[in-house]
């Protein structure tokens, strides 16, 4: 028996994070693999697209309401192509902790046995930047050992995927947690797939693929569906079914080298901002 | 407090802000913070203190919100409100005022808003914030009544010329702090001055109600209650002086004369004061005259305390009892300024003894800096020993005590082998049961 891959994904907040583990996700699903997607923000919207509405309970809600009596069925839940589906949830706005909440719904799964045997990968979705322990939770031993985040040609995008590079970086050289690569989930930028093959390359690692804008990823997610729930036929389907093959089949993990602010800010000047002096438009 | 290696010899900001409260009169704490915070701050504050006990409901009697990982993810604020709730029903006391713990603050949960819905109460709540990851238990008693004279204080009061309150002594820190406040006011009141020491005997809330009456603050500490004293001076406008704990005759006068003159007090009567109060003490002193040349009762001394105890005591066996402090270990966690600030207190002795001082929060670090100030023998034939050695520390000086087969008095927190009720080391009457204490060890045997 393959040992479960685990994974996490993350990213800038409004990047596309949850859209692209949902649609990936749903391709790997096209391969035969069975996924676990648990989604790791307090605003549980991780699962929308593969269950149709958004999770009724999460696992803290559970857990607030019936103490440690939480069954794992009442918090799992199977969506499109048999995709189960965890929200950890967390607390109110302002309120709380929800790092120590991610850790607690992290330990409480273990604790139930969500990660079966016949699982092939298990998806943590997490929230905008590893701001503090909690939010690495996903990363820690024994835990998921790759991760991909998801960035853009903009420049916040790139300065918040440089700085979780640092958080993978200190837990990779503790531990196993490897960086699998970059996605580009494209904001249709000014050279992005140059961009994103150089901030790459710098890290140590590579552009793992490079999602094209489309706007009926939109239309997908009014509808609460995935693309390749949607439409199977687009082109967009297509490119998220070869997002999932890459991922899938890649044997490309390394511990980033993060950059420091002036390096990364040479890459956006050498790429991002060359040639389009007289142009601004988007 | 991030650099202790060994026997810590405070406890936290919560745990000083719970013994403060403990030694307001029907001042009820209510503590939000983690299940065992109050219990293990009172066991330890306790035994401590030389068995201060728990006092009016309080001890393992105090109530808390006991926050459990729930709590942590969602919020304490519903568990704190139904807790001040259950206690105000609960519990008859005149001033309830909520401490939190490090959890709580590192969660970030919104006491005030908490504290909002008890605004319309008989009885004041107000909260203070005392993380101990800001500090140690004398910055927590700096927090508490900082915290109580920004929010319980009267902000109407007229001054009066002839009010001060006292600051700088720890409840419980100070094992010793009610018999020193008790001798301190004593002393004050002679001066024709009201005194509000707010844990002194017979006191109330009223005091500290009425504290901005007072005209000066008069902090018995270059560090503890500097803080609160700065908070009152913002809150009050009355300004505030910083003089060390005065342990004899010596240290009490020099203390007199300088409260004196910063309240221009007329210089006649004071002295005629002190010297009647002197009068007294040396009629006491001089009764062991004989038997301390009788049967040389001069003694080495190395002293262990907290920064009121190290120098007051030092200053105290050099000056008046003739003794030859060699070091001086002052025990808490300090920046330059205020290390500066008491170093100066091991200077301009009348003695003019100058024992080696050093900083040091770990317990065995002393043993190192003994052998510092004075050379350890090397099998030599003829060689000048430390001895006769007197011990004055913490319980913590046990071992050392009894490697050097020396005596110990234990006099700055932990306090854990005596019984303390209404002994005091401050003021006149201070330095006799400080001198009755030592030499009546050194007489045991007799």
């Amino acid at each position: 028996m393959a040992e479960i891959r685990q994974i996490a994904i993350y990213g800038k907040g409004g990047i596309g994070k949850s859209t692209t583990t949902q649609n990936l996700t749903a391709g790997l699903t096209e391969l035969g693999r069975k996924v676990l997607v648990v989604g790791c923000d307090p605003k549980a919207d991780s699962t929308r697209l593969l269950l149709g509405s958004l999770a009724q309970r999460t696992v803290l809600d559970s857990m607030r309401e019936t103490g440690d009596n939480v069954t794992l069925e009442s918090i799992m839940k199977v969506g499109y192509q048999g995709i189960k589906c965890v929200e950890s949830g967390g607390p109110e706005p302002g309120v709380g902790c929800a790092g120590r909440g991610i850790i607690t719904s992290i330990g409480l799964l273990e604790r139930l046995g969500a990660y079966t045997e016949e699982l092939n990968f298990v998806f943590y979705d997490v929230l905008g930047d590893v701001v503090c322990g909690g939010f690495a939770m996903p990363i820690r031993e024994g835990k998921a050992k790759e991760i991909y985040i998801v960035a853009s040609g903009e420049m916040m995008a790139l300065y918040a995927a440089n700085n979780i590079a640092k958080g993978i970086q200190r837990y990779a050289l503790k531990g196993g947690v490897r960086l699998g690569g970059i996605i580009c989930n494209s904001r249709n930028v000014d050279r992005e797939i140059e961009l994103l093959r150089a901030f790459s390359e710098e890290l140590g690692t590579q552009l793992i693929y490079f999602v094209p804008r489309d706007n009926i990823v939109q239309h997908a997610e009014i509808r609460r569906k995935t693309v390749l729930e949607f439409k199977p036929d687009s082109s967009q389907a297509e490119e998220y079914r070869k997002l999932a093959k890459r991922i899938d089949e890649n044997t490309h993990f390394v511990i980033p080298k993060p950059m420091t602010q002036e390096r990364l800010e040479a890459i956006l000047l050498q790429y991002g901002l060359m040639d389009i002096l007289d142009n601004y438009k988007i | 407090m991030n650099k202790f290696v060994d026997r810590p010899r405070f406890s936290c900001a919560l745990g000083g802000a719970l013994f403060t409260l403990r030694a307001l009169t029907r001042a009820i704490p209510i503590i939000h913070a983690s299940a065992g915070c109050g219990y293990n701050l009172y066991t330890a504050g306790n035994a401590g203190a030389g068995y201060l006990g728990g006092g009016y409901c309080g001890g393992t009697g105090w109530s808390s919100s006991n926050v459990v990982e729930r709590e942590v993810v969602f919020g304490g604020s519903d568990r704190l409100s139904e807790q001040i709730r259950s206690t105000l029903e609960l519990i008859d006391g005149d001033l309830f005022v909520v401490v939190t713990g490090c959890m709580v603050e590192m969660i970030g949960d919104d006491i005030g808003s908490v504290l909002d819905e008890f605004a319309n109460e008989d009885v004041p709540v107000i909260a203070v914030s005392t993380p101990s990851f800001k500090g140690n238990s004398c910055d927590g008693y700096d927090m508490l009544l900082g915290g109580l004279f920004s929010d319980y204080v009267r902000r109407d009061a007229e001054k009066r010329t002839d009010t001060v309150n006292l600051l700088g002594l720890v409840p419980g820190q100070d094992a010793f702090y009610k018999g020193n406040l008790t001798e301190i006011r004593r002393l004050l009141e002679r001066l024709g001055l009201r005194v509000n020491t707010f844990f002194g005997e017979g006191e109330t809330l009223e005091n500290l109600k009425n504290a901005s009456e007072a005209s000066l603050n008069i902090v018995l500490s270059d560090v503890y209650g500097v803080g609160a004293a700065g908070v009152f001076e913002k809150t009050h406008g009355t300004p505030y002086i910083s003089l060390p704990l005065p342990v004899g005759a010596v240290q009490t006068s020099q203390f007199l004369r300088e409260a004196a003159d910063a309240l221009n007090l007329p210089r006649d009567a004071v002295e005629r004061v002190i010297k009647d109060e002197e009068a007294r003490y040396y009629d006491y002193l001089e009764r062991i005259a004989d038997i301390y040349n009788d049967v040389d009762l001069q003694r080495y001394a190395v002293v262990v305390g907290d920064l009121n105890y190290a120098p007051a005591v030092s200053r105290f066996v050099a000056d008046e009892l003739g003794w030859l402090p060699r070091l001086a270990v002052v025990t808490d966690d300090l920046d330059e300024g205020e290390i500066r600030r008491v170093e100066k207190r091991f200077t301009g002795w009348e003695s003019d003894v100058s024992p080696l001082v050093r900083f040091d929060t770990d317990t065995s670090s002393v043993r190192r800096y003994l052998q510092e100030a004075w050379r350890p023998g090397n099998n030599e034939r003829y060689y000048d020993s430390l001895s006769p050695l007197f011990l004055i520390g913490s319980v913590f000086e046990r071992d050392l005590a009894a490697s050097l087969g020396v005596p110990l008095l234990t006099v700055s927190f932990p306090v854990t082998n005596r019984i303390v009720l209404n002994q005091s080391y401050a003021g006149y009457k201070g330095g006799l049961g400080l001198t009755s204490d030592l030499l009546s060890t050194l007489i045991a045997g007799r």
